[in-house]
């Protein structure tokens, strides 16, 4: 079956944008969380379809001002985002109440994973970032998110200016001469990649989002940064050209905003912050396989796709438990496992998912990670090591806290589980997340760019 | 033929666990009785598997079988092989793990009966056989930590079986904490190995060892091996988190604690044995560490006034004892004393709850009270000398709390860092407010 590639290519951002825009004229309730639930299905599907495709490959532009680039990685990036954003959503549909505004998230989210061109990157960069400002404004918080995003965007400016002379293009950046690869440059990406990862010491606008956005708007934001990735990737020539103390550098940075995440999230004794910081400890390990080298950079891929799906699926889970229960009553313990043993396991297999424990996928990204960057330097090998750790730790703190001790809601019924429909769509990515764990060969072979 | 029993044993309780894990989420209401009936043959079936091989190990040794596996994972040059070694040591622990979890099932039957979580008790005994069976046969650093993690995180998760109370919970986070900063310990030693020696593999790296040029980084790894050993055996500086963590049911405090999981730690030193004869300064360090983990756990057992809590001291003394006699190079007769200890230690401990009970009400039950304590070394000792002994063998020679001086002590430049970072988005939101207000 043959598409038009500029109606593939225009689908999704056509397909969320209008809809976003619509929406803000017209209230259509309760109906219409269950139309961006479609929607988000339908381009899970339809990212599918075309991964499966073998051999596509296009981009449509318009010069020097709006190119989208549909290759193998941004396809698989933009499977990953709307497939994880519906496996959270799905079971909160009657619940949850989703804002018209999270459709914007979409679409500048696969704006940013699909941008082939930094103005393109910019527009959407940009534009994801101004919607939590109105919030922030009206209350007159998130000062630091607000100046650090200021910085960031001027950072990008200056950027596109050194690199107008070599083109716009993101693609053709990696086949760029060293010659372009000036220590200005460098900085540059260097401040725009990690502020957008939150990754210290750029970190401390996170805290600003922490608690103030719902969890599908923070996730939504969060996981588009595998678009940044790509940009990354392609733009950080640290494979070929960077000198070798800036790649030191940031690999040292991206390790130490692992362990420093995870020991926040340690003394942390607010819920949503201790769950929050635990996945943004996470991300932080991605840049790190994503700099090392190809063996780790593979690895780095598919803990893209562990992140994104185990990732919003505790997010989901700690979001429907929250309907019934209230995290803002302060307690040691929550014990929701007497009220939830099936979520409960269900939480506890998406975080073993997460960190590394064998016949979950991160055992897998662990070894070719920290092979990786054995390769490079020892030990850093050995502080990735450390943060892995931390970060188990981590969950196992946020784990026992939420589900296990005594439950302080002795008025709430037993086994309020969800029903066997409503969890499919987290059976189904467990069972993908455990073949990935078990036979990874198969999924490491896709991953080509 | 070795070779399909060898699968066998490996892929059985797999198939098991992936069957417990489809009838939990089907709603499939398992009946207790048909739970344990199919529990009883499951044991039954391993244990049979797993005698043969060691009968065939058994009579073959010191001859081994390597067996090799298609790459796992293939990136560019970098490999992941399925090794595995069928050898003595690794088909006595698994023989011995299997007949000891057949045990428990069979205990735990009455023990656990409509107990709520009987299921879920069966289902982490079950991933904790496959564990041991992984860790049994693993031939590298790597596939040895594959099941390692499933033996910790299970035993993590059976201390808070009691889930509903606040004190199982809190001991389980301190049991994560320890084996977590462990586990470090076999990734940084399977990394070292790999930049060091080029392969994690246990038969080859003796042998690597002759053409590999010294230096600190060859050490290095055997100081990650031992530094691995110690959480899951409870040996000094890790110890007090052990005590603590049997607030799980009695039989998997057994099984974990008396048995399997804390011998854990010299079966890795016995794997690395060949590699710790070239370095006897590591086999000295493992010899100390035995030595002061057997005194310390000996006197503060001592103090102890429950059953339990003075078999775990009295299992860590012996464990120590068991590193001494590694420490020494008696590697046959420690394997000997591991499965002597593990049997007798699951005995006591799944006798101990019925323990007091008989000493009170029974008097069918005979009890020898003939053994005359503190009259042997104990009397070249003043009083003064060891009523300060005692004392400070009750506050557990002071360990936990030097071990919470030191983790603050740690977090500290963290805490101040956070202060500084409140502070500094405290100005930024209040230059932001100045902003809107001049704006409006």
């Amino acid at each position: 079956m043959r598409l038009s590639s500029l109606f593939l290519e225009l689908a999704p951002l056509v397909s969320t944008f209008f809809p976003a825009i619509f929406s803000l004229f017209y209230e259509f309730g309760k109906k219409w969380q269950n139309f961006i639930i479609s929607i988000l299905a339908i381009l899970t599907l339809f990212f599918a379809f075309i991964f499966f495709n073998e051999n596509f490959s296009s981009s449509f532009g318009v010069h020097h001002f709006f190119d989208i680039r549909f290759n193998k990685i941004s396809i698989f990036i933009g499977l990953l985002y709307c497939g994880s954003l519906f496996v959270g959503l799905f079971p909160l549909r009657h619940s949850q109440t989703i804002s018209p505004t999270f459709l914007f998230y979409v679409a500048n989210g696969l704006g940013i994973i699909l941008a082939n061109n930094l103005t393109t990157f910019f527009i959407f960069f940009v534009l994801q970032r101004i919607i939590p400002l109105k919030g922030f404004f009206r209350e007159e918080v998130g000062g630091t998110y607000f100046f650090q995003h200021v910085l960031t965007g001027i950072c990008f400016i200056a950027l596109m200016l050194f690199a107008h002379q070599q083109g716009l293009l993101i693609t053709p950046m990696s086949e760029m001469p060293s010659t372009f690869f000036t220590w200005p440059v460098l900085l540059l990406s260097f401040v725009i990649v990690y502020e957008a990862h939150g990754i210290f010491p750029f970190h401390s606008w996170v805290h600003d989002v922490v608690g103030k956005l719902p969890w599908y708007e923070f996730s939504a934001i969060f996981l588009c940064r595998a678009g940044v990735l790509i940009f990354a990737q392609l733009l950080l020539p640290s494979l070929k050209y960077d000198p070798d103390i800036f790649k030191l550098t940031l690999l040292g940075l991206s390790i130490f905003s692992s362990i420093y995440w995870s020991m926040r999230g340690i003394l942390e004794f607010n819920l949503s912050k201790k769950t929050t910081y635990f996945y943004i400890a996470q991300a932080s390990l991605l840049l790190t396989g994503m700099q090392a080298d190809l063996t780790a950079l593979k690895g780095s891929y598919l803990h893209m796709m562990v992140i994104s799906i185990s990732g919003t699926s505790l997010f989901s889970i700690l979001s429907f438990v929250q309907q019934s229960f209230s995290f803002k009553r302060r307690s040691q313990y929550y014990g929701l496992a007497i009220h939830y043993p099936k979520l409960a396991t269900l939480f506890c297999l998406f975080g073993f998912c997460m960190i590394g424990v064998s016949l979950g996928p991160s055992f897998v990204v662990e070894d070719l990670v920290i092979t990786g960057l054995l390769e490079y330097h020892q030990y850093l090998g050995l502080g990735h090591v450390l943060a892995t750790c931390l970060n188990g730790v981590l969950f196992f703190l946020l784990f026992t806290k939420v589900f296990l001790g005594p439950s302080p809601f002795k008025d709430k019924p037993l086994n309020m589980d969800m029903s066997l429909f409503e969890m499919f769509p987290y059976l189904m990515s467990l069972v993908i997340l455990f073949c990935i764990g078990i036979m990874p060969s198969l999924f490491l072979e896709r991953i080509t760019w | 033929m070795i070779e399909k029993l060898f699968l066998a044993i490996l892929i059985t309780p797999f198939l098991w666990i992936l069957l417990l894990a489809f009838t939990f989420f089907s709603r499939i209401k398992l009946n207790e009785l048909i739970l344990s009936e199919a529990v009883k043959y499951l044991s039954l079936l391993m244990t049979i598997f797993t005698a043969s091989l060691l009968g065939v190990t058994f009579f073959h040794a010191p001859a081994f079988l390597l067996l090799d596996y298609p790459d796992w994972i293939q990136v560019g040059s970098y490999q992941f092989k399925f090794r595995f070694i069928v050898d003595l040591l690794g088909s006595t622990y698994a023989f011995l793990a299997s007949a000891l979890i057949g045990l428990i099932f069979r205990f735990s039957r009455n023990y656990l009966h409509r107990e709520e979580g009987y299921f879920r008790f069966i289902f982490l005994l079950s991933i904790m056989l496959f564990g041991l069976m992984i860790i049994s046969f693993a031939r590298s650093l790597d596939i040895l930590f594959a099941g390692w993690e499933l033996v910790g995180t299970t035993s993590i998760l059976l201390i808070s079986y009691f889930y509903n109370k606040p004190q199982p919970v809190y001991h389980a986070s301190k049991a994560i904490i320890s084996y977590r900063l462990c586990d470090m310990g076999i990734l940084a030693a399977a990394a070292w190995a790999h930049l060091y020696l080029h392969s994690h593999d246990f038969t080859v790296i003796s042998r690597l060892l002759e053409h590999a040029h010294g230096g600190p980084g060859v050490v290095v790894i055997g100081l990650f091996i031992i530094w691995a050993s110690l959480a899951k055996s409870g040996q000094l500086p890790m110890t007090s988190w052990f005590p603590t963590a049997m607030e799980g049911p009695t039989p998997s405090s057994a099984i974990f604690y008396g048995a399997l999981s804390v011998h854990l730690g010299p079966f890795l030193l016995l794997r690395f044995s060949e590699y710790f004869s070239h370095f006897p300064v590591l086999l000295v360090i493992v010899g100390l560490i035995g030595f002061c983990s057997a005194i310390y756990a000996s006197l503060v057992g001592r103090t102890r006034s429950d059953a339990k809590t003075m078999l775990a001291y009295a299992t860590i003394s012996q464990v120590g004892i068991i590193y001494i006699e590694i420490a020494l190079g008696f590697t046959n007769f420690a394997l000997f004393h591991i499965v002597t200890h593990a049997s007798l230690r699951t005995y006591q401990f799944l006798r101990s709850s019925s323990l007091i009970q008989d000493f009170v009400e029974n008097p069918a039950v005979e009890f020898n009270s003939s053994i005359e304590r503190g009259s042997f070394f104990e009397n070249h000792f003043s009083i003064e000398f060891k009523k300060k002994l005692y004392i400070h063998a009750l506050h557990g020679f002071h360990l936990d709390f030097y071990t919470q001086k030191i983790i603050n002590f740690l977090f500290w430049p963290f805490k101040a860092y956070i202060q500084l970072e409140e502070k500094w988005m405290e100005s930024d939101t209040k230059l932001l407010k100045i902003l809107l207000r001049r704006n409006r």
